[in-house]
């Protein structure tokens, strides 16, 4: 039976591909794609469509998409409801508590307010250790509130740190490591396991 | 502005899909029938306390909740099998079980805004009150024919049994919250979560593969059979043999290529006390049955006895079945000749629905 992979945009695109390639894939219109969505393999009966992270999850979840890979940040802070089969250790970052230096939220006493793209994510972290911070969704350049003193810290996701460090933040606290994981509808891992659990061995060999 | 809006999760039909849903109602409800279920409808509004009282983990938050007159918490049903398990338990005190009752109702859940989910579905089931695991075969064939009636080719029923999970973290003396938070992980299969965990909880070599190997645990017929390996007891071997038994009884009923199974099946632990099973079809994204045994529950109710049932989520299933084609007669009339028109409407609608139609016609026609 075929298969639709739902990837996502962007960083991971390329990465994923690469793996693909390596396990014999044959996703040369993917890499050289213009602006179309949709993709077909040109050795396997395997259909790629590229969306945003979230919609990842949604595609998949809905059934449209039997395999999505995507990243564990968009996973911790979205739906629950698929099965997550293997972490292709690609695409690695982390989700850090940063705020500017000697304003440590953890020490902190009395409220506490941190932005975050990441309520969810953010929630969990305080919550593990008896905290209750106020939340304030905070939609891009989340580096800036701490500055401005909207909040004491951000939770965001950190690469390289660079960004963090030009805007005098430091680091507090690793809350916890994230890297791309593949994801399976629940019908179809039931009802093209054979295929699925092909894919995931040959993502797995590549991996390795 | 709300007089033209409906709330979130909710949907109108229009007669394509009415008729479609009908008719697959009828056909599911056949199937109970003829395997001696009766119907029962229960109000679709509860006491909160019903549900809580029911389930450990009742979702605060999927329950539409108001008030009533006393200002006691009232509910929407979430699902047919707490309402019936109520009813059996307070107005079935004297009778003698075995019961077997049917129900097609709608059930209310609050879901998440803009995910593209229901949130109120036709659910359509039986519950067989008052027979033990022995009659698990009896609701499997049920459950079976039930799929096969749906009408759609590619269908697999997959079995499960709560019972080889639960028995493997008694043996191992997990606590509580540990078993929970392990039930999560092997349940969603999340294979990268669970490995950390396990090296977390300090079990034995063995435990550790065997719950690592759980999630995976799922296919045809050859899964008994790893499943026999990595049983690590004589109480978890039991567990196997009762899947293999049903299997064996399955199979002389010829229902074979319809079956597979998943050990890694653990949900609503505090629910399922036996088997676990759910139905899929090519091209629906989720199950489209769902049931187990639960033989603790009407307990909870003041009357200890076993039971066990599914049910069919219809409205999942309306996208990818064909139009009900229903040919309807026109009779063509006049003005005037209204009489005539009806007389002639009657007879025909011995043999099936007439429509009628004024038109520019002199007398009374009939078009097929």
């Amino acid at each position: 039976m075929s298969l639709s992979i739902a990837l996502t945009k962007g960083r991971l695109e390329n990465k994923v591909g690469g793996m693909l390639e390596k396990s014999g894939y044959g996703i040369a219109s993917l890499q050289d794609k213009g602006r179309s969505l949709v993709f077909h393999d040109s050795k396997k009966d395997i259909q790629y469509f590229l969306a945003k992270p979230n919609d990842v999850i949604t595609y998949v979840e809905h059934g449209v998409a039997d395999v999505g890979i995507v990243g564990k940040d968009t996973l911790m802070e979205g739906g629950k409801d698929y099965y997550e089969l293997l972490d292709l250790n690609t695409g690695i970052c982390k989700f850090i508590l940063a705020g500017m230096p000697n304003n440590n939220p953890l020490e902190k006493v009395g409220h506490i307010k941190i932005g975050t793209k990441y309520p969810n994510v953010t929630s969990a972290y305080f919550h593990a250790k008896g905290m209750e911070p106020e939340i304030i969704k905070i939609d891009g350049s989340v580096e800036l509130a701490p500055v401005l003193g909207l909040c004491d810290g951000i939770v965001d996701i950190m690469e390289t740190g660079t960004t963090l460090k030009e805007n005098g933040l430091v680091v507090f606290d690793d809350v916890c490591r994230i890297s791309a994981r593949v994801i399976v509808n629940k019908v179809s891992f039931k009802l093209k396991r054979k295929e699925i659990n092909a894919l995931v061995q040959d993502l797995e060999k590549a991996r390795d | 502005m709300n007089q033209i809006r409906i709330p979130q999760g909710m949907r109108d039909l229009i007669s394509e899909e009415c008729e479609k849903k009908e008719a697959l109602k009828k056909r599911i409800e056949n199937v109970f029938s003829s395997y001696g279920y009766r119907p029962l409808k229960t109000p679709a509004i509860e006491y909160l306390e019903t549900f809580t009282n029911a389930y450990v983990d009742v979702k605060d938050e999927e329950m539409y909740k108001f008030f009533d007159q006393e200002g006691k918490t009232l509910a929407l049903r979430t699902d047919m099998t707490v309402p019936i398990a109520r009813m059996c338990a307070s107005k079935f005190t004297n009778a003698k079980p075995p019961f077997r009752f049917r129900y097609c109702s709608n059930v209310f859940k609050v879901r998440h805004t803009f995910a593209g989910q229901r949130s109120e579905v036709t659910d359509c089931g039986i519950e067989l009150i008052g027979c033990d695991s022995q009659s698990d075969l009896e609701i499997l064939a049920a459950a079976l024919d039930t799929m096969q009636v749906i009408g759609v080719k590619d269908y697999e029923l997959e079995i499960g049994n709560s019972e080889f999970f639960r028995s493997a973290c008694t043996a191992v003396q997990l606590k509580a919250d540990q078993i929970k938070t392990l039930a999560s992980y092997i349940d969603r299969k999340s294979l990268v979560e669970l490995q950390e965990y396990l090296q977390t909880l300090n079990l034995a070599e063995g435990a550790v593969s065997f719950f690592e190997e759980l999630p995976m645990l799922g296919g045809r017929e050859e899964v008994l059979r790893k499943a026999e390996e990595i049983a690590f007891n004589d109480a978890l071997k039991v567990e196997v043999k009762t899947l293999q038994d049903l299997f064996q009884n399955l199979k002389a009923l010829g229902y074979e290529d319809h079956i597979s199974f998943d050990f890694g099946k653990v949900p609503h632990l505090d629910y399922y006390t036996g088997i676990i099973f759910e139905g899929y079809v090519g091209n629906v994204g989720s199950s489209v049955l769902s049931g187990g045994r639960y033989d603790s529950l009407l307990k909870k109710f003041g009357r200890d006895l076993p039971a066990c049932g599914f049910s069919v989520k219809l409205d999942a299933l309306l996208d990818i079945l064909p139009e009900e084609r229903k040919s309807i007669t026109q009779v063509l009339y006049p003005r005037g000749k209204e009489v005539e028109a009806l007389i002639k409407a009657k007879q025909l609608q011995k043999n099936g629905a007439v429509e009628l139609v004024e038109a520019a016609v002199k007398e009374v026609e009939v078009k097929a």
